[in-house]
């Protein structure tokens, strides 16, 4: 999967198109469960019982939510099936895996802007910030797909184990996607729009390409790699 | 008076007959012992006193109900909304009028004493009534003179008593029994907690009854009946669930789910908490889920805000 021009004038491509195909499903199959999903959980303000109302009712409601939930689990299953295959066969670099630099990081980063480090940290790949919300949000969304399972079929899960399954699966659930939703809704949204480096849009995943300049910003020890290295070596995915 | 105080009697075209002599102390003792007999038999006085045809005893009471109308039109109306007045209208003149449950001249004051309005019920109800005497409730009213449980009209109402078989009143089934349930003036002295009501309606069956109730009319209509108070713990039968009759709640507990959950095993109904809150003791793995969240939200929410302001404040430090 290398691309004819990698790195241009003053541009780097940083995302395959297949990355920013993913990228909107995932977009949009989020928001319609957060919609379906989190009106049922606080079902008692107006907002949710205008959107129950107007999906057709709370029948209608769990139908929509349990059907994209099996879409965002095909969807999920198919990026971590491509990302085993893209590691164990195309020699990708297991870029999002968490390494001891990420939480050296952390504190690197921490002191840098309290004003005790002068530099700030050198980002491979991927960031430690977003190393931290793509797991997050991982286990989240894998949690969710086995609780989701089990509260889609109570009397068939009771067959095997104890009935007070299903309230804790109901809790982790709901819970769990509120974590989901509030990692989103407040880190993503401010890493992609709200931060002053990238406002109004971090533009990178659907174009596909980053600016030199925020690449040697925020991710300049990957550029290194990619300058020094032949094209056909350098990855392209996670 | 002069007349109806002897034995005088009015004969019907069926060749039933009814007596025409007035008890006069029931009559003091009514509540309407001001009124005088011609504000309900109008058109009467011992100068003019029409002759009038009826054939059936029956036909004369139904047409004597009329003539509460003229002070109790409130009460009236309400009754023709209510299953009797449907019945009625539909030929079955055995359905109840006014004089029926009240009486005609001993009318008393009916909120006195709860236990007669059970009882007025049973002449039709029999069957009901019995199965209602051997509740928790009924057993109470009649061997314990308990004036806190309810009887047959704090559901069904006195007047607008509706079809209990319609979906509608079948929804509305939580409102009738959290005015007591909820009550904790009322069931708090028998030592019965009121977040009965509130641990149904914020679980999943109380959450869709909320929304089915919304939605009617204008949406779909629910796919099967949701399952209310009543479902477990029986209708005019309801039990203690604690004691010896525990047991069987739970044994019908499981034959309730089954109805809607075709599949359900013997433990299902153990994801039901029965209205407890989820503790060490009960439900410990749902609380120590709760628990972690609990914990786990707040801190998380708390970082991610201050690495944000974090990160704003070292830019503008930056420029």
């Amino acid at each position: 999967m290398a691309f004819s021009t990698v790195i241009q004038e003053d541009r780097v491509r940083r995302f395959s198109p297949g990355r920013s195909v993913e990228h909107l499903a995932h977009v949009i199959t989020f928001v319609v469960l957060v919609c379906t999903g989190l009106s049922q959980r606080f079902y008692s303000l107006d907002i949710s019982q205008w959107i129950i109302l107007h999906l057709g009712g709370i029948d209608n409601v769990r139908l929509i939510h349990r059907f994209a939930g099996v879409i965002f689990s095909f969807e999920v299953i198919t990026h971590l099936t491509v990302a085993a295959i893209g590691i164990v066969y195309k020699k990708w670099q297991p870029s999002m895996v968490i390494t001891k630099k990420d939480f050296t990081d952390v504190v690197h980063n921490i002191r840098y802007y309290l004003g005790i480090e002068n530099s700030p940290t050198r980002g491979g790949r991927y960031t430690y910030k977003q190393k931290f919300e793509y797991w997050g949000i991982l286990t989240g969304v894998l949690m969710m797909m086995l609780t989701g399972v089990i509260l889609w079929f109570p009397a068939v899960v009771t067959k095997f184990l104890p009935g007070e399954i299903i309230p804790a699966a109901k809790v982790l659930h709901t819970n769990e996607a509120l974590v989901v939703f509030l990692i989103i809704a407040i880190w993503h949204v401010y890493s992609a729009i709200f931060s002053p480096e990238v406002f109004p849009l971090d533009t990178s995943i659907f174009t596909g390409y980053i600016s030199k300049s925020r690449m040697l910003r925020e991710h300049p020890d990957e550029l290194a790699e990619m300058e020094e290295k032949p094209l056909e070596d350098i990855p392209t995915s996670s | 008076m002069r007349c109806h105080g002897y034995p005088v009697k009015m004969t019907f075209r069926s060749g039933e007959a009814l007596s025409g002599t007035i008890n006069m102390s029931s009559l003091q003792a009514s509540v309407h012992n001001k009124l005088s007999c011609s504000d309900c038999h109008y058109g009467f006085s011992s100068e003019e006193h029409p002759k009038r045809h009826f054939a059936t005893r029956r036909d004369y009471t139904l047409a004597s109900s009329e003539n509460c109308r003229r002070c109790h039109f409130d009460k009236y109306t309400k009754t023709m909304e209510s299953i009797h007045h449907t019945m009625l209208s539909q030929g079955n003149l055995e359905a109840p009028v006014c004089i029926d449950c009240h009486g005609s001249h001993g009318i008393s004051h009916i909120s006195k004493e709860r236990a007669l309005i059970a009882k007025r019920c049973q002449r039709c109800h029999a069957g009901i009534y019995d199965i209602y005497a051997k509740s928790v409730h009924g057993n109470a009213l009649f061997n314990e003179n308990n004036q806190d449980v309810p009887v047959c009209a704090d559901c069904h109402t006195a007047h607008t008593i509706e079809d209990p078989r319609t979906l509608n009143y079948r929804e509305r089934v939580p409102d009738m029994c959290s005015n007591c349930h909820a009550n904790e003036a009322i069931v708090g002295k028998y030592g019965l907690s009121t977040a009965v009501v509130d641990s149904y309606l914020s679980d999943f069956h109380g959450v869709t009854l909320k929304f089915y109730r919304l939605q009617k009319g204008a949406l779909n209509k629910p796919a099967k009946p949701m399952a209310v108070c009543t479902d477990c713990h029986g209708i005019h039968n309801i039990n203690s669930t604690v004691g010896p009759d525990a047991t069987v709640v739970k044994a019908n507990l499981v034959k309730r789910c089954q109805k809607c959950h075709a599949e359900a095993p013997k433990n299902f109904p153990d994801s039901w908490l029965s209205h407890y809150k989820p503790s060490l003791t009960r439900a410990p793995l749902v609380f120590f889920v709760n628990l972690i969240y609990k914990i786990f939200i707040p801190v998380l929410v708390i970082g991610l805000v201050l690495q944000i302001l974090l990160h704003i404040w070292r830019y503008v430090v930056n420029r």
